[in-house]
């Protein structure tokens, strides 16, 4: 197994299930850690099933300019894990770390470090697309002075101009999605989530959302993206974590995975590991 | 305070540009309820007119119509001045007959009878109540013979020989000494209160609905949520925000009401023309500030507790009369601010505002309502925080998991409301039947139909384990004998407290008087009294607080809390206001003894020594009602308690789950 291919310590290796497998290992990179993951659970109560664990005991790092995917099946636990990691969830076990910030004991640092986009993030219909901008990029206590230069930076960069002062309900949804975009980074944060952004996407505007996630990484901010979808993850990830049933099955770049699978698609990695964890 | 100024106005911003809320609920009700208001008086001016012009048909019976109708004559002619009302008539011949009122402008039948055995012939009105006209035509037609009647029976004085006008016999003169003022303001201090909390409820929730509901059904909630701001300021800025409209259209309201009346077309009643001082005035804003911070924050709770815009406005209407309820203290006759009353956020408030408008503030006792009143809306607010908690909305939170599991898991979950549902019932009974039912019907009714029904239903329904639940466990010898010291003594230091807290808290002599009468009914036997009034409700009362009650919170509360808590709704359920505290204090000392014992046996015999002291010495004459106990008592009771309490807690086993209080003893 490669040094920089870390399967999660409680899962056997999909090569060696008799084995278990080496810790989480870092980037080699020298860019600095922004976040950091250590045993993070979340369990819930299901019925008919009983107590399910969510999130079980998952380990991540990542660093600045890197874009970190979490690939997994509906269910796998992605939604749950980016939610614990923006404070939304209070896990059941474990830490998560952004920029040094406590998710659990520092959570308005951590938020204030973050943006969060989700498919499921609505915006408020009544107010204009500048309003949002200005109310998020306040709430998230962007300095005063600073608020309108970055207000106009961001309706500029997403070419909203035109449409500033329309209502977001007026809005049409590919008009939408780059105000939520916008919104995200109002208050100009280094650490970003995109959880399944494209859902719901027509082909244009999912490929002008991932233009946008490439122009951040280069920008030197963290973004994680979680999503299903395999080609973007192929087309995005400087890194990715394999995620099932809770658990993250394999951890590494794409050719990483390749190397120790033997395989060249994400799509057949992600199957091969997928079905080692089900046998 | 940028953020929340930031979270404030952009609310605000949300809520002007929803153009179907802000006409519906703000536009329309301005226009239409002055204008429903004025279309009333203008036909009931009409009705009244058309009631007042037409002339009325008079038919006349008996054996003697021809004097009947002389009468009837000499009454229209009574001036309009003595009797208010015109009344024009036409008297119809042929026949007549009740079936005939009504018809045919026909409206009054006057029968005549004949001289009774005394020699006195009467007259009798007969009409249709059904027929506004011949209601109407019955009451002035009566009034006027009224005056007949008067002049014919001073007549006949005068001729008998009277030496004096009748009139002039025992005049009796009522003089009102209170300032029109004053009067006009404990008259608006009755209703002042309810009026606002209506309109500010309504007004707030124009925010409310939309706020924390709303959110969470739109998703923006969670957008929020996500960004830098706290949970208390999400929740301070909506509830100012609720605070300000709910002001803003109070304001509104009052304002539209006024220039309907400067137009002439809405009249003010006299009697409320109130004159208040400048000081009076800024006391009045001072008591409805926590009043309108307890209001925006239930408000924001019931939005916070919905799950979606709907089943907020299915929660707003029981809320609404909930709220109302307590404001409308002030006009029950007899409840006064130097009560116990003055523990009831809302209620507290209302009685201080009547005081302040009928010119008779109290400042200890109104900053006493202040105080209580912004408690609770503290409590209020912290517990609509609490329902951000993003577990519950997004995940499983610990009541959710109860909910799955159900069973005992779910009961600590569900208990407070079994017991405001009883409580519900109990002041419906209590106001349906009140003391009707009798010292017996009332036994039978709460112990038994509600305490100890309550509590078969609580059992089966989530399966809990009778022993444990009910805390049937063996105690230690020694708990016995620190019982019996206990009560007695526990007793005679609630009497003391009694003493103490009557120089803040008065009860009416005639209020004792009155309760004492209703508990010690005469022929009941001493045997039945005991019964009835000292091991029922040692049993069942201890079964309901001490066992349930107590079972479902054990876990949810810290030891002194649970005690105070378990204690205070024992309290409530003696609805009488002068009996919350004293039955207060004891529910806490039973509960402190069932959680030092972890036994429910030692609380049951306490009780019922304790209602036994407390009847049982009077009923059976050995004492007069009055008897004042000697200084001695008080130290040696106290000493007796301290004691009992140090006993249990040296011998007692505790109840499972709960650290047993510190200093018990």
């Amino acid at each position: 197994m490669p040094p920089a291919l870390a399967a999660h310590p409680m899962t056997p290796s999909p090569m060696d299930p008799s084995r278990a497998s080496a810790p989480a290992a870092p980037l080699e990179s020298d860019a600095p850690l922004t976040v950091e993951v250590r045993g993070l659970t979340k369990s819930f109560l299901e019925e008919g099933r009983g107590e399910v664990r969510a999130v079980d005991g998952i380990d991540f790092t990542c660093r600045a300019g890197e874009v970190f995917g979490l690939l997994g099946a509906n269910g796998a636990g992605k939604t749950t894990t980016l939610r614990m990691l923006s404070t939304v969830l209070r896990p059941t076990a474990g830490t998560a770390r952004v920029l040094g910030h406590d998710a659990e004991t520092d959570g308005e640092a951590v938020r204030r470090s973050l943006g969060f986009h989700s498919a499921s993030t609505a915006l408020y219909p009544r107010l204009t697309a500048g309003e949002t901008l200005d109310f998020f990029a306040r709430v998230n206590r962007l300095d005063p002075s600073k608020v309108k230069p970055r207000v106009d930076a961001l309706i500029e960069r997403f070419g909203i101009g035109e449409y500033a002062d329309a209502r977001v309900e007026k809005l049409s949804s590919g008009m939408k999605q780059k105000v939520a975009i916008a919104r995200t980074l109002a208050h100009d944060p280094p650490v970003l989530i995109f959880d399944e952004p494209t859902v719901g996407l027509d082909v244009l505007n999912a490929i002008a959302l991932l233009e946008v996630v490439e122009e951040l990484r280069a920008e030197g901010r963290t973004v994680i993206y979680s999503s299903h979808i395999m080609s973007e993850a192929e087309r995005l990830c400087d890194r990715i974590a394999v995620l099932h049933r809770g658990r993250i099955l394999a951890m590494g770049t794409l050719d990483e995975l390749r190397d120790a699978t033997g395989l060249h698609y994400l799509q057949d990695i992600f199957v091969h590991y997928v079905k080692a964890a089900e046998a | 305070m940028n953020t929340l100024g930031t979270l404030v106005r952009y609310e605000l911003l949300q809520l002007v540009r929803d153009t179907r809320t802000i006409l519906l609920a703000v536009v329309l009700p301005a226009v239409l309820l002055p204008g429903i208001l004025v279309i009333g008086n203008l036909t009931t001016e009409a009705d009244e007119e058309r009631v007042r012009d037409t002339s009325i048909g008079v038919a006349f019976l008996g054996s003697d119509s021809g004097w009947a109708r002389s009468l009837v004559e000499r009454a229209g002619t009574v001036p309009d001045s003595l009797v208010g009302d015109p009344l024009s008539m036409t008297f119809h011949e042929g026949p007549a007959a009740d079936s005939l009122i009504g018809a045919d402008g026909l409206q009054l039948l006057v029968r005549a009878e004949g001289p009774d055995d005394r020699g006195l012939p009467s007259l009798e009105v007969r009409y249709r109540a059904s027929s506004d006209l011949s209601r109407s035509a019955a009451d002035r037609l009566s009034a006027r013979l009224e005056r007949v009647r008067v002049a014919l029976r001073d007549s006949l004085y005068a001729a008998g020989g009277l030496p004096v006008d009748p009139a002039a016999v025992l005049p009796v003169r009522t003089t009102n000494v209170a300032a029109a003022g004053r009067e006009a303001g404990a008259l608006l201090g009755t209703f002042l209160l309810p009026l606002l909390v209506a309109m500010m409820l309504t007004g707030g929730s124009l925010v409310a609905a939309d706020t924390l509901s709303g959110e969470k059904e739109r998703g923006t909630l969670e957008t929020l949520l996500t960004t830098a701001v706290s949970r208390n300021e999400v929740v301070a800025a909506k509830g100012l925000a609720i605070a300000l409209v709910a002001l803003v259209m109070t304001v509104l309201n009052v304002a539209n009401l006024g220039v309907w009346v400067g137009f002439g077309l809405m009249e003010i009643p006299a009697a409320l023309d109130v004159s208040l001082t400048p000081g009076g005035l800024g006391a009045l804003f001072l008591l409805l500030l926590p009043v309108v911070a307890l209001l925006s924050a239930v408000l924001l709770l019931v939005s916070g507790w919905a799950k979606t815009y709907r089943e907020y406005q299915l929660w707003f209407a029981p809320v609404f009369l909930l709220m109302l309820l307590p404001s409308a203290a002030a006009a029950l006759p007899g409840l006064e601010l130097r009560s116990a009353v003055v523990l009831l956020p809302v209620a507290n408030v209302a009685l201080a505002m009547r005081d302040v408008l009928a010119g008779r503030g109290d400042l200890l006792f109104g900053a006493l309502a202040f105080v209580v009143t912004s408690g609770a809306a503290v409590w209020a607010s912290s517990a609509a925080r609490s329902t951000l908690s993003t577990e519950r909305m997004l995940a499983d939170s610990a009541a959710d998991r109860a909910e799955f599991l159900g069973g005992p898991a779910l009961f600590p979950y569900r208990v407070l409301r079994w017991f405001g549902l009883m409580w519900v019932v109990l002041l419906g009974l209590s106001l349906a039947f009140g003391e009707r039912l009798g010292i017996r019907g009332q036994v039978l009714v709460n112990l038994l139909g509600l305490f100890l029904g309550a509590s078969v239903l609580m059992l089966r329904r989530y399966r809990l384990p009778v022993r444990e639940a009910l805390a049937l466990r063996p105690v230690h010898p020694l708990v016995w004998p620190a019982v019996l010291v206990g009560a007695p003594s526990g007793f005679v230091v609630g009497i003391g407290l009694a003493e103490i807290t009557g120089v803040f808290l008065p009860v009416p002599p005639q209020v004792l008087e009155a309760f004492g009468q209703f508990l010690l009914p005469e022929g009941m036997g001493l045997v039945q009294l005991v019964l009835l009034l000292a091991v029922l409700p040692g049993i069942t009362e201890e079964i309901a607080f001490r066992g349930l009650l107590l079972h479902g919170l054990r876990r949810r509360l810290k030891p002194w809390a649970l005690c105070l808590v378990v204690g205070g709704i024992f309290g409530l359920f003696h609805v009488s206001l002068f009996r919350i505290l004293p039955t207060a204090y004891l529910g806490t000392m039973l509960a402190l003894v069932t959680i030092l014992t972890g036994s429910l046996f030692p609380a049951m015999l306490w009780h019922a020594l304790n209602n036994a002291v407390a009847l049982l010495p009077v009923a059976a004459g050995w004492v007069a009602p009055d008897m004042a106990l000697p200084p001695w008592a008080w130290p040696l009771a106290a000493l007796g308690l301290a004691a009992s309490f140090w006993t249990l807690r040296r011998v007692g086993a505790g109840y499972p789950g709960v650290t047993r209080p510190e200093g018990g003893g």
